[in-house]
């Protein structure tokens, strides 16, 4: 490849000064010897003689030093003359300067606002000590419908005792606490921790100190450690907080210190541990002694220094087997999963991204090629400059520089503008990001991304510059033998142009091929029936405190028919979790019957509800009746099931009036046996997409949870009801705090959050890539019909007709899609298998959405062949002879 | 000798392409022939040919090659066809100086 061999050939002349010295230490002394030899030819004795000669030349050093000197000037010189030049070739065009250093801040500013995002959350190390030894421990559930579910107190302890490859084990589970006394009543967010949790992550406490031993105590936990948002927030950042009291959940909890500001708990996000815990306190020091079945610990492990992931895996999986010999767990065991942390507590997010930066890395390429073709072009407008300066004795070498400083001033300029708009892409990224991707706000634009923008950027630039030699070594070779180069019409940088533009067509229908099926996946999961109906329902949560279970349960009662009776309320209800929350699952085991064999149990989706909840949310009745107020703690305990679990356990009969037994007190034993009054169908509520476990709901007036979804259904605007529900709660309870205030809906939202985002992005790229690739289109037609301007004169001359002239334009129109299309697709199919984990009910390959690819590139390469095709029809006959 | 090294500063380029236009020559034989037919006007020293002649290389206008003669290593330049072009345009420039300069210091 010529090209080739003259990058290199430059490459040496620039890269071969050491070789240059020792050549010029043997040339000096050369001539040192040349001098003394005449000198002795002379009669002078040896000695005297090269004494002389060296006398003679002044020091070696000295003329080396000079001759050092001359060549780093050149080269300063000759760069500075370049950039000058290529500056004042730029200045000259500033259209296409413009477009030019435009195309590639797009690219480069849409790459690096991307790669920002996968830096800081695929690649940067999370912010703890020694990131890599950090592991996170799942139990496998899977047969249950639950592949990654959390472990129990004792299970921990077993970690502890068992595992032989790890310093050790914390765990943690998020929950929430009022806050009270001091100030406006608030729910925190609260991150229940085993006391070595935070020196296990090799993370310290900003002022005061983490948990120790000692805090750890027998029932509700009496100290907290704070973030640093409460501390500012409610406390004015004042230092002195620390070692005072204050009341959390009404008992008083000394605060032992603050966290930093920048501390971030990065847990995987079914983990059910939110990222902004606002304060953590220790577990109960009877948590070992907690019933095995009684599973919500989140386990993260730190291995010894050294210890292969694999290896700690296959150690923790010998704990789940020693374990599950020594304890009763049924048939299945106990397996556990170990991964590292790292990976995954990003492994939900990290296909979307990758598939997003995948997306942008096409675009660039797409923006490059534009860039690429401009420059042929104007290669070949310059024939002549080119032709002229060759002819003057401009080497290769010259040539080839020339072209890489005016490509590299060219890629610069697209470099700095392209990462003050990735500056303003990550902005507005990161506002139009979901809350459900509160991580992406870790993206900034460091040192690492720029290096990386700009490491790309230059071997883009390399490749630009090299691009339009192309056309400079059709001049020199022309010139060899005696052509007018600038005549012969382009036939090669043609060529290379058109495959260029060819191949960014490809590239386009990639992208739109791969939008369109995220958006049939958006829609699929959109049309998707989760088998409840959350429209016009406001949402908030509340925690109850009473010093009794029937107080408490009194307490819901009256605000439910409080809040039934305000105006513009359809009804009002309470539910133990909003659909696809954060707050730790609740399930356990069930069994047929009361009494049956334990080791048979299967797991379920725990839920309560209060009378009038599913009517609410139109969770649909299959047959029975739904909870009353009459079902209550003095009557005996009822569920109702749902179809899958109906079927399964009781296949082609009625489950209603059945004895399940079930574990409302989360014992891990299903003891309490209770009379299935009604059933109905699946509800999506854990996932969008997924079936997951069977369900069972209990009525709240039997089994209720603390803390509450309250439900409010609007017979119009819901959250116009905010003010009214504030008021009520005031008359019932004036130190009541309630929080995720919300619509009832923005869950769902939330959980479709990424995939929606994705697609909009994903749809993005592929209407800028179609624009680019049109506008690439536009150029090469339109120099193909520019220099056929002749040719087409000649035609018309001739009698062509309009629709035979349009006809040759189309015709090669249609060549340049139609190759760039079947590349394209091919692609395509490859590409669309590669993210086949991103889509939902539509395959990889689904004819249809790639069939309505095709119309839209159709229609885009149209559009840009219309100009050129109406200028090949205009091209005047008489001019075109004149010209001749 | 003060003043002629002066001028040489800007005329040792043409002058060392001039000594070149016949046959290659290594440093030595250049600097004695400048000086032969200047008849000892100019002396070339090598704290000013050295880098001259790297200047001269790096320009593409002369080419060096090492050569063994007389059982000795030498590196010889020859002129290359960029720079036969170079020294007929310096030469022509130079003729124009002298005849300018000439009609100034001749005029009244």
């Amino acid at each position: 490849m010529p090209l080739w061999s003259r990058v290199v050939s430059f490459w040496r002349t620039v890269a071969r000064g050491r070789r240059l010295d020792a050549d010029l230490d043997a040339e000096l002394l050369s001539y040192v010897d040349e001098i003394a030899a005449r000198k002795i030819a002379g009669g002078v004795d040896p000695a005297t003689a090269r004494r002389l000669a060296l006398m003679e030349v002044g020091g070696i050093d000295h003329v080396k030093e000079e001759v050092r000197d001359v060549r780093i000037g050149r080269l300063v010189e000759e760069t500075v003359r370049d950039t000058a030049y290529a500056w004042r070739m730029l200045r000259k065009a500033p259209g296409f300067a413009v477009a030019a250093v435009v195309t590639l801040a797009l690219g480069v500013g849409a790459n690096t606002a991307i790669f920002s995002v996968v830096h800081a959350l695929l690649i940067a190390p999370m912010p703890y000590a020694n990131p890599d030894r950090l592991v996170f421990v799942w139990a496998d559930q899977a047969s249950e419908g639950y592949a990654r579910a959390p472990l129990s107190g004792p299970e921990l302890t077993d970690l502890d005792t068992r595992a032989s490859l790890f310093e050790g084990f914390g765990a943690i589970w998020a929950t929430t606490a009022a806050l009270t006394g001091d100030n406006e009543p608030e729910q925190l967010r609260i991150g229940h921790v085993s006391h070595d949790f935070f020196p296990l992550l090799g993370a310290n406490a900003e002022i005061g100190r983490t948990f120790i031993e000692a805090d750890v105590v027998k029932g509700p936990p009496t100290s907290i450690l704070l973030s640093a948002s409460v501390w500012r927030r409610r406390y004015g950042s004042d230092p002195s907080i620390v070692g005072t009291r204050i009341l959390v959940n009404g008992r008083p909890t000394t605060v032992v210190g603050v966290m930093p500001a920048d501390f971030k708990l990065l847990m995987p996000p079914d983990a059910a541990v939110p990222d902004d815990l606002e304060a953590f306190q220790p577990f109960d020091r009877f948590l070992p002694e907690f019933p095995r079945g009684q599973r919500f610990l989140r386990v993260i492990g730190r291995m010894r220094p050294g210890v292969e992931l694999a290896a700690a895996q296959q150690d923790i999986a010998r704990v789940g087997e020693e374990i599950s010999k020594a304890y009763q767990y049924g048939v299945a065991g106990r397996r556990f999963e170990t991964v590292s942390l790292q990976a995954d507590a990003v492994h939900e997010i990290r296909g979307p991204l990758l598939a997003l930066f995948g997306g942008v890395a096409i675009l660039l390429v797409i923006a490059c090629v534009n860039v690429a073709s401009l420059l042929i072009a104007r290669a070949a407008a310059r024939t002549k400059e080119t032709a002229m300066r060759a002819a003057l004795g401009a080497g290769n070498a010259r040539l080839l520089r020339q072209h890489l400083v005016e490509g590299l001033l060219l890629t610069t300029l697209g470099a700095v503008a392209g990462i003050l708009v990735a500056r303003w892409g990550l902005d507005a990224l990161l506002a139009l990001a979901p809350p459900a991707l509160s991580r992406l706000s870790a993206a900034r634009i460091n040192i690492p991304v720029i290096v990386f923008s700009v490491a790309v950027v230059f071997a883009w630039g390399v490749l630009l510059s090299v691009a339009p030699l192309s056309e400079v070594w059709r001049v020199r070779l022309a010139n060899a033998i005696r052509i007018d180069a600038a005549r012969t019409g382009g036939s090669t940088g043609q060529s290379l142009r058109t495959a260029l533009i060819a191949g960014q067509v490809a590239m386009s229908v990639v992208l739109v091929i791969g939008a369109l099926l995220l958006v049939r996946t958006f829609q699929n999961v959109q049309s998707l029936d989760p088998g409840f109906n959350d429209h016009a329902i406001q949402s908030f949560r509340l925690a109850v405190r009473a010093p009794s279970r029937e107080r408490a349960l009194a307490f819901s009662r009256d605000l439910q028919s409080a809040l039934s009776a305000l105006p513009g309320v359809v009804g009002a209800a309470a539910i133990s979790h909003a659909p696809y929350d954060h707050v730790p699952n609740w399930g356990g085991p069930y069994l047929p019957e009361k009494g049956a064999d334990p080791s048979t149990a299967a797991q379920a989706d725990y839920r309560s509800l209060s009378p009038g909840a599913l009517e609410l949310l139109d969770i649909r009745l299959v047959e029975g009746r739904s909870f009353t107020e009459q079902d209550d703690l003095s009557s005996r305990p009822v569920v109702i099931v749902d179809r899958r679990l109906a079927e399964r356990t009781w296949p082609g009969q009625s489950a209603i009036g059945r004895e399940l037994g079930v574990d409302t007190f989360v014992t891990g034993k299903a003891e309490i046996g209770a009379t299935v009054v009604g059933v109905v169908e699946h509800v999506r509520h854990r996932n969008p997409i997924l079936e997951v476990r069977e369900q069972i709901y209990f009525p709240q007036r039997q089994a209720m949870r603390n803390p509450t979804v309250w439900i409010v259904k609007a017979a119009s605007d819901p959250a116009a009801l905010m003010p009214a529900i504030r008021e009520t709660l005031k008359k019932l309870d004036p130190t009541l705090p309630i929080y995720d205030v919300r619509p009832l809906a923005a869950y769902a939202e939330g959980a479709n959050a990424t995939r929606q985002f994705t697609m909009q992005l994903s749809v993005l790229f592929a209407l800028v890539a179609l624009v680019l690739a049109s506008v690439g289109v536009y150029g090469v037609m339109a120099y193909s019909v520019a220099t056929r301007h002749r040719e087409f004169g000649v035609r018309r001359a001739l009698g062509a007709h309009d629709r035979q002239v349009l006809g040759l334009v189309a015709r090669d129109g249609a060549w340049l899609l139609g190759r760039g299309l079947a590349g394209g697709i091919a692609a395509a199919a490859l590409v669309a298998w590669l993210m086949r984990g991103l889509l939902f009910g539509v395959s990889p390959w689904d004819p249809a959405t790639y069939a309505s690819a095709i119309p839209v590139l159709i229609v885009a390469g149209l559009v840009a062949c219309l100009l050129p095709a109406r200028r090949a029809v205009a091209a005047n006959p008489i001019e075109a002879l004149r010209a001749e | 000798m003060a003043q002629s090294t002066e001028l040489l500063k800007g005329t040792l380029g043409l002058l060392i392409l001039r000594t070149l236009e016949l046959e290659p020559r290594h440093g030595v034989a250049i600097a004695d022939r400048i000086q032969q037919i200047t008849k000892g006007t100019f002396t070339v020293k090598a704290g000013s040919l050295f880098p001259a002649l790297h200047r001269l290389e790096q320009e593409g206008f002369i080419a060096g090659e090492w050569l063994v003669t007389e059982g000795r290593r030498i590196k010889s330049y020859r002129l290359t066809p960029a720079g036969r072009q170079q020294l007929a345009a310096e030469k022509k420039q130079w003729a124009r100086i002298v005849s300018a300069v000439g009609l100034v210091l001749d005029s009244e």
